[in-house]
């Protein structure tokens, strides 16, 4: 079956893989633009966050292209994600858009559904491409955010503008195409060698450093973030990502399924300023500005979505943190009307007010 | 005795029998923020983070009147779940910790986690080891056997309301999570206006939290907020007698306008005409009620076909 689904930064990359292996095909929609954002923003509801609207407008995109099946994630609260797919579904049903919807989810309740909904995936799988398929996926995951961490490291530090971004594109090409475990080891390094050659044209490596927090959609999307890890990195800011997809699938789902929690580390950096669980990235939020204060970085970006509740629980904590820490916090809010040149002015003001407080420490 | 204060905000307009006998069981004196005015509204909003919902800053305006009339103590509790594995909306579960940066550090919060995703009886259990701090056991039960009591009385009578009102020109369903509908400052007086025009009201507190249980159940997706499960409860429960739906969104409430999409879907099935009212601090009371007159109109003829 064809199948679509909605991006996420560069994991479109795994995704193929993994479609490929369950024996479907897969219908990559376009990378995001503002057309994605107004097909969505045009169909969903009006109050809703921006990461509905995007996916929602990534999915008709797909449909477009004659996907007939749309692949997206559920779950049971208390984030409101866990029901985005359902109301999905119900507007492109609304549009005129007949599609096989699959909601990826923990199965709760209805068996027989959920038989339906397993013998629609693995329908035409065989088991041997199912093992390779997602052996590949996982280590396809693996590449795209190690070659996307060392674009951040290397970023601040390349020559001219845009090289860093232009090898990195080149290498995600490459590494889409890969079909073999080998070969993708042989791109990362590759990779690590030319993100190496840029470092050392430099010479010194002092840079500025910045962690990036914040809901995970936002973090991850370009298109959500206005490209906010290049645009720093342009800046002469490293980013450091506290978020990490392979890490998420890691916690969600497989310590999920043999019953152990990701939140106790979290809990314990958080103490003292957020106590529970608040849905979202809302407590990794607050506990990784504790952590990257100690960590010596020195600043935090936030990002949210607008009417993103764990995220405006995190966004009213995050100021004491800041205090208390003597650690530049700035919560940057987006919706689809966000505009980049506000963005831009926002993101200087903040890089030359860390260049201040840090060189005149120095 | 010590004086402890309840904001009249959020779960409030739910469970102020229920806290208010049991902290004066367990030897509180108990007293509640005056209803919501402009003053109140006015600080929640100053202080609060822009992005936050109405009735969130509602909360916190009404926190900082109870600490600027010298209340020292507040019960705030952590909500996670009142119902079995439905959580109520996010932003009560970092309550607590959000209102701390808001409030001078002379006030203390009394914040005892409440879980009710494994049962009521779980439920029951947070209340009992919130109230073993004050009291011994056997009072602690005594106290919680009351108000229980207090509190089925009252969801007994909230459930009775306009229920058996005859004649009126239209009968409405208002959707909404009970804290905007009891709170007529925040919703713009919207109860005493469908009044004025004729309306009767019902509300989603008025099924029993079963039958809404087993509506959800039905649903390609059963919802996993209790707001939001009671909210479509009360459609399929009321569908047949309704002339029509009233949405209050206010505004960033995310579970309203997904539940606002499902239940126009199922309206449209049921042939029930729905109206999406927006809320926020800067809707005009007198926008609203031309909104409504109108839908009430255009309903009435519909009627009259």
């Amino acid at each position: 079956m064809k199948i679509t689904f909605p991006h996420l930064g560069n994991t479109y990359i795994s995704i193929e893989a993994l479609l490929e292996g369950l024996g479907h095909e897969p219908i990559t929609p376009p990378l995001g633009s503002k057309r994605t954002l107004e097909l969505g923003s045009e169909l969903g509801p009006e109050l809703i966050c921006l990461p509905f609207k995007i996916v929602l407008g990534n999915m008709l995109e797909g449909i477009d292209l004659g996907a007939a099946g749309v692949w997206m994630i559920g779950g049971w609260g208390p984030c409101r994600l866990g029901y985005y797919g359902e109301v999905q579904r119900i507007l492109l049903e609304k549009a005129g858009r007949e599609v096989d919807f699959f909601l990826l989810e923990m199965p709760r309740g209805n068996m027989v559904k959920t038989r339906g909904l397993v013998s629609r995936i693995f329908g035409n799988t065989k088991p041997r491409t199912l093992w390779s398929g997602s052996q590949l996926a996982w280590a396809k995951l693996e590449a795209m955010e190690y070659l996307e961490n060392l674009a951040l490291k290397t970023r601040p530090l390349e020559q001219s503008a845009g090289l860093t971004t232009k090898i990195l594109n080149t290498h995600l090409r490459k590494l889409r195409r890969a079909q073999s475990i080998k070969t993708i080891k042989v791109l990362m390094e590759e990779g690590h060698k030319d993100f190496l050659d840029i470092r050392r044209a430099k010479g010194h490596s002092d840079t500025l450093k910045v962690a990036f927090v914040g809901e995970i959609y936002t973090v991850i999307e370009p298109l959500a973030n206005l490209n906010l890890e290049q645009r720093l990195g342009e800046l002469g800011v490293e980013v450091v990502r506290t978020i990490s997809l392979k890490k998420w699938v890691q916690d969600h789902i497989f310590k999920k399924i043999i019953g152990r929690s990701h939140l106790s580390p979290l809990k314990r950096s958080a103490q003292g300023y957020l106590n529970t669980f608040v849905g979202g990235h809302g407590l990794e939020s607050v506990a990784h500005s504790v952590d990257s204060a100690k960590a010596n970085i020195h600043g935090v970006i936030q990002i949210l979505p607008v009417a993103c509740m764990p995220e405006i629980i995190a966004q009213g904590i995050l100021p004491q943190v800041s205090l208390d820490y003597n650690l530049p916090i700035m919560s940057l809010v987006v919706d689809e009307h966000s505009s980049e040149t506000g963005f831009q002015t926002r993101l200087e003001a903040f890089v030359d007010l860390l260049e201040r407080q840090v060189y005149a420490h120095a | 005795m010590p004086i402890i204060g309840i904001p009249r905000a959020l779960y409030y307009f739910h469970y102020h029998p229920l806290w208010s006998r049991y902290l004066e069981e367990l030897g509180f004196e108990v007293t509640f923020s005056p209803p919501t005015n402009k003053e109140i509204l006015e600080w929640g909003l100053l202080a609060c983070v822009d992005g936050a919902c109405l009735p969130l800053k509602a909360y916190i305006g009404h926190a900082l009147a109870l600490s600027k009339a010298g209340v020292d103590l507040l019960f705030v509790p952590e909500l996670i779940g009142v119902w079995k594995r439905e959580f109520i909306c996010t932003s009560f579960l970092g309550l607590p910790d959000l209102l701390k940066q808001y409030l001078p550090s002379s006030t203390t919060l009394l914040s005892p986690p409440l879980d009710g995703r494994k049962g009521q009886r779980a439920l029951a259990r947070c209340y009992w080891r919130f109230g073993l701090t004050y009291a011994p056991i056997m009072k602690v039960k005594s106290s919680w056997g009351q108000a229980l009591n207090v509190q089925r009385d009252f969801e007994q009578s909230s459930r009775e309301q306009n229920l058996n009102v005859p004649g009126g020109r239209l009968k409405l369903l208002v959707l909404a999570p009970r804290y905007l509908i009891d709170d007529p400052f925040l919703n713009g007086n919207l109860l005493a206006h469908l009044k004025d025009l004729g309306v009767v009201v019902l509300t989603p507190e008025q099924i029993s939290d079963a039958s809404g249980h087993q509506s959800n159940l039905s649903l390609v997706k059963p919802f996993f907020w209790s707001g939001a499960r009671r909210s479509i409860g009360a459609f399929e429960h009321f569908f047949d007698q309704i002339d029509g739906v009233i949405n209050l969104l206010p505004f960033a409430c995310g579970a309203q306008s997904l539940l606002s999409v499902v239940v126009e879907q199922r309206a449209i099935e049921k042939g029930v005409p729905t109206l999406d009212l927006a809320l926020d601090e800067h809707t005009s009371e007198l926008g609203t009620l031309t909104r409504l007159e109108a839908f009430c109109d255009l309903l009435e003829r519909r009627k009259a076909q």
